[in-house]
Parts: structure tokens; sequence; C-alpha cells
């Protein structure tokens, strides 16, 4: 295993910087997620490490080797593709043997496979043909076969999103143990931020080809250094209001909120972090309950609006709450975050800040 | 109004005739011009029948068969385009597939469109034009072959036409010339084939050469790649017009592919009945030849149904 470290790398297609001047450190034995909305250029980057794109500029190192301009095969990454790649006609056991045939001696070989298919429990379809296999287990074959051969990096490119829904799950909890039972430099790129968060021990955030934020899932989460970040992590994303000169509107509902404010300012928070109540308390702020939809996970999905502010909020399945209906608003002084309105950047933390 | 939008044609017919009725005119064309002259080929093969001799043909059950059998001749010619066939597909496709691997590997050169399309330009060529430019090219006297051959190795200029034993290697390359262009446009189809998130998947894996081959580039490559020699087999099976054009079988019969034979047959001595048997004979090959090709390439298919 090796950690890959990126200086100042760039890929341009035509006038369109698809990767611009990235500079970074995945770290050894660690997963790395990147993460971006699509077409910000997380699937160029990792082609570039893996060797099969080739960049305008800047350096990529594994370790102490500069690899910028190694072939894919001397580079010794392992990657799995977006749709499963399995060689036809061999049995799932002879694909992930294929690659290590003529390196290992035949019992090591052996038990290497037999191991890495228990990892990813194909063991019971070890002798079928692999193309016979649905799209889940193949794309667990190509795991398989890239974890097998030990790779010095691991790159995986949107390995669910060509599976069908309900077999996503079965798959993602294989990447979990995987990613906890055996130390990998691996480097996961998904649009999928709760993908992101169950596996990652970093997160490195995409846009525009830059990189935006880097960081460990939880760290990123609460202190997003931008808009976009705080809006593109969390499901629904950061609420954010603009507050004018002290005392208008909007200010009311911050008033419990530590710093004392260079007006304009923008302040951001989570909808999980609002509390909703039924009865006012100190602090609070009247609200009315716009729209109430229920989660996925049976939560209550508020949008909610204070004066002219309208913002949403995540609550409490036990609560039932109708449209119209008049709530009483709270949040907590250290879940807030300031952000500079004219660069949308997080403000540097000001005496007296919660954080 | 009902809410049928068909027009009255349609509404008027039940479906399975109006279905009927749009397939019709291709068998029809099929039938006058396919089956009605085969039917009539193979009634004509149990006959006697010379046109030159005014006699209404004469049925003679399967002598025109026997006598083709018992010829020493037609094997020899059946012989020789076995082996024109073999010699010519099989360089073309061992050319074909190393320049379309070279084609493939080069998708940054420059001209490489232009290439391609004149790559194209032999096959579109009718056989006999070409056969009658290359008997110029190799003609003793004002071809630029010999001439070359002449200045280049010190010998006088060789009659490739004209001497036995190099007239049918000079047909076969002037075939490969024509012919290669061909296997390279389906090399490159068939390699297109390949999934190329496959091929990337084998270079990282760190697969050999061979086993890429193997594993990742035939199993894809293979169906387009069989198709593109079949037809070839096929066609050069009835290689007619280049060598009509540059020996006209000869010299002697150092060239006399099979359709020679039947040609003269039919239209030198107008015996109709033998050419007919003749023909039907060639086609009994190329079947047999075609379903050879056919098998193998069915055969791993066969392999995993029956698993």
């Amino acid at each position: 295993m090796a950690g890959v470290r990126l200086l100042g790398l760039t890929k341009r297609f035509g006038a369109v910087a698809a990767v611009d001047n990235l500079n970074v450190e995945f770290p050894d034995a660690q997963v790395t997620c990147l993460l971006g909305p699509s077409g910000c250029g997380k699937t160029t980057l990792l082609r570039m490490i893996a060797g099969l794109e080739q960049p305008s500029g800047g350096q990529i190192f594994f370790d102490h080797d500069e690899v910028g301009e190694w072939s894919a095969s001397r580079r010794n990454v392992g990657m799995v593709f977006q749709s499963p790649v399995v060689y036809p006609g061999l049995t799932v056991y002879d694909n992930v043997a294929l690659p290590l045939r003529g390196t290992l001696p035949e019992a090591e070989l052996r038990q290497r496979v037999g191991e890495v298919l228990e990892l990813v429990e194909l063991q019971a379809v070890a002798e079928r043909k692999a193309d016979s296999l649905g799209n889940a287990e193949r794309q667990k074959v190509s795991v398989a076969r890239a974890v097998a051969r030990r790779p010095r990096v691991l790159l995986f490119d949107e390995p669910v999103t060509n599976i069908a829904a309900g077999e996503r799950v079965t798959l993602k909890r294989a990447f979990k143990r995987l990613t906890t039972e055996v130390r990998l430099t691996l480097v996961y790129v998904t649009h999928d931020q709760t993908e992101a968060m169950t596996l990652a021990d970093y997160i490195a955030v995409m846009r525009d080809g830059k990189l935006v934020q880097y960081g460990p899932p939880r760290s990123v989460y609460r202190a997003p250094r931008d808009r976009f970040v705080g809006w593109f992590l969390g499901n629904p994303g950061m609420n954010f209001v603009e507050i004018g000169a002290p005392g208008e509107d909007g200010g009311s509902l911050f008033s419990g909120a530590g710093p004392q404010l260079k007006a304009p300012a923008m302040v951001g928070f989570r909808p999980e972090y609002v509390e909703v109540l039924s009865d006012p308390e100190p602090a609070s702020i009247e609200a009315r309950v716009m729209r109430a939809p229920i989660t996925v996970g049976g939560q209550h999905l508020l949008t909610l609006k204070a004066g002219d502010t309208t913002f949403k909020a995540k609550t409490d399945y036990r609560q039932t709450y109708a449209t119209g209906q008049t709530v009483y608003v709270k949040i907590p002084a250290d879940q807030l975050r300031w952000f500079d309105p004219a660069r949308e950047e997080l403000s540097p933390p000001v005496p007296g800040d919660a954080e | 109004m009902p809410p049928s939008v068909a027009p009255w044609w349609r509404r008027r017919l039940p479906p399975p005739l109006f279905a009927w009725l749009l397939v019709v005119p291709v068998l029809a064309f099929f039938a006058i011009w396919n089956i009605v002259p085969l039917l009539w080929m193979i009634g004509l093969s149990f006959y006697r029948y010379i046109l030159t001799f005014g006699v209404n043909p004469v049925y003679v059950g399967l002598q025109n068969f026997s006598q083709i059998l018992q010829d020493y001749n037609v094997w020899a010619h059946i012989g020789l385009t076995v082996l024109f066939v073999i010699g010519a597909v099989g360089v073309e496709t061992l050319l074909g597939v190393l320049l379309g691997f070279a084609f493939w590997g080069q998708t940054t050169l420059p001209g490489r469109r232009l290439a391609l399309t004149l790559l194209f330009s032999p096959m579109v060529l009718a056989p006999v034009a070409v056969g009658t430019f290359f008997r110029l090219i190799y003609d003793p006297m004002y071809g630029i072959l010999p001439y070359y051959i002449h200045q280049f190795f010190g010998v006088p200029a060789p009659n490739l036409l004209g001497n036995g034993s190099t007239a049918f290697l000079s047909v076969l390359a002037t075939d490969v010339w024509m012919w290669t262009p061909f296997m390279i446009l389906m090399t490159i189809a068939a390699l297109g084939a390949v999934p190329r998130a496959m091929l990337e998947a084998s270079a990282v894996d760190r697969l050999s050469i061979p086993r890429r081959l193997r594993y990742v580039i035939w199993p894809h490559a293979k169906f387009i790649l069989v198709l593109g020699v079949l037809l070839r087999t096929i066609d050069a099976f009835k290689t007619f017009g280049l060598v009509s054009a540059m020996t006209a079988g000869g010299p002697g019969n150092a060239t006399q592919l099979i359709s020679l034979t039947l040609y003269r047959e039919a239209f030198d001595s107008f015996s109709m009945g033998s050419a007919s048997a003749l023909a039907l004979f060639a086609l009994f090959i190329a079947i047999a030849f075609t379903s050879i090709y056919l098998f193998v390439l069915n055969y791993q298919k066969r392999e995993v149904a029956a698993e």
C-alpha cells in the first residue's frame, strides 16, 4: 500500500479544465472518498491516478515514486469500474485468480483467492461462470480481483451506480467489511454522500475540477468551508440565511447566537439541529409550518417560515405537524456557522464564537 | 368515430393478412430470382442438354454427376480452388489482423481517417478491372514489376503470368492486394466490439498481452472476425473476374479455378446439363465450408448452454 500525492495535477479537454491544479495527499491505508456532483472531474482524477488518462500537467506520486509517466500496468493499482468488468467464460474463482497466475505458487494463490472470495461473500458461487451472475455479484468479482492482487492503491469509480437499488445494500455492506478488515489505500469516487460518510476516513469534496474541502467526514460535515459544501453534504443540505444590519428581519432568529456580528453576514445551520417546540421557550421564535412531508427515515422534513425567512428542519417522527400550524423554533448557538456573504466562505472564527 | 387511428385499408384487412402483404414483395423477388433458377438448375443437372445441338433435353439421371466425380480434371480444378481459397484467405486474414491491430492502436495518428478511406478503394473496383491492371503490371514487356525485378536482381524480366510455376502465386498475390483491406476493416470492427472498460481493466490488472488477447479481446472480437473470414471464403471460392482477366485459367491449367471450368462448360461448350451439375457440386462445397465455420463459431456457445 502507498499514499497518493498529487501536485498541481491538471487535465484539460480543449478549453475546459476537468481537473484544475489539484494539490492533495491521500494517506496510506486510509479510505478517501472523492465526492462531488456529476461532471466535477472526480472520475477524470481517478483515471489519471490509474494511468488511464494522461494529465495535462502536474505530478502524481505513490509514496516517493513519481508515476505520472508510468503505464497503468506498471503502476500496480487495482480498479473497479462503474459497470462491472468480469472476464467472460471464466469462473468466479478463475476471474480472481487470472491476474495472479504465474506470480504466485499454486498453494498460496489458492489461499489468497479463497480469503478474498470469503471477504466479499462469493465462496458459494466460486465455481459458477462469472458472466452468468447478476450485476451486484459481478461487481463483487471485480472488487475481489482488484483486492486479491494487493495493489499499491485501490481505485473505485462509482461502483454501485449501475447496480439495481435493491442489490446496492449488499454491495455497500461488502465494501464496509472490506475497508474495516483490510487496511487499504482506497480512493472511492461517488456522488452519493451517504456512501462517502459511511466508508470514508477522509472526504475530498470537488467542484468544477477544484478541490473545495478535504478532511475527516465529521469535520467536513460540521464545518463546511463554503456554502457549496454545506449545501452538498447533508440531506437536505444546510440552511442559509442572509442577515442584514442588526435588528433587521431574520436577525431575531439568531439572537441567541454568541458572536457580535459585523453585518451583513450569512448564517448556515443544518436542518437536523433545529429544535422544533410546540410551546415558546426562552430564545425561541415563532414560525409557521409551510410543508411537512415525511422523509425516508420516517422523520418529518418541515419547511418553516419565520418572518420572511424560509428554512428547513428535520424533526422527530413522534410529533405530527399540520400545514399552517404555528411552532416555536430554537437553534443552538454552537450549531450556527457564519459565512462571509460576499465570498460565501466560512468566516474565520471571531472571538466569542462557540467554536 | 372509433378511437382507432389506423387507415381504412388496415382496418379492413385482418392483421395476419396485412403482415403477409408486407412480406410478399420480398418473397416474390426472392422466389423469382433465387428459388426458381436454383430449382431449374437442379432440374437441369439430371438432363443432357446442349444448347448448340438443337435437341430437347434428355433425361440421363445421375450421369452428369458420375461424370464429374470421375473426371480427374474437375477434381484437379477443385483442389486448385481450395488451395487458392486457403492461401488467399489465410494470408489476407493474417495481414488484415496484424494491420488492423496497428490501425487500432494508433487512434491519434494523423491522416488515419484518410488512410481508412483509401483502404476501401481496392474493394470497390471491379475484379475484371483489377485483373486487367495487374495483367499489365505483370506484363514481361511493359510491366513495372518485371522491370524492377530485372533492375534489382539482375535477372531477365520474368513472365510471371506466362509461367506455370509463378502464375498461381501472382494471381493469389493480386487477390491478397484486393481483399486484405477488407480483413483490416473487419479486424478494426471486431476490435471495436471489445468494451473499453474491459481493455482498461485488463491493463490495470496487469494481464500479459497473450492473456488479454485470449480472455478479453477474442471473446468479444471473434464473431465479427469469423464472419469476415466466412465472407472472404465464400467470395474467394467463386473468384472469377480476376483470374479470367489475368490468365483465363492458363498457362495450361495452372490457374484453372472451378468457376472458370464452370464457365467454359456452360458458355464454351453450351453443355447446360453438366454445367448445372458442376454448379450444384460447387454449391455443396461452399455450403460445407460455411457449415464448418458456423460449427466452430457456435461451439463455445453450445458448451455453455449444455452446462
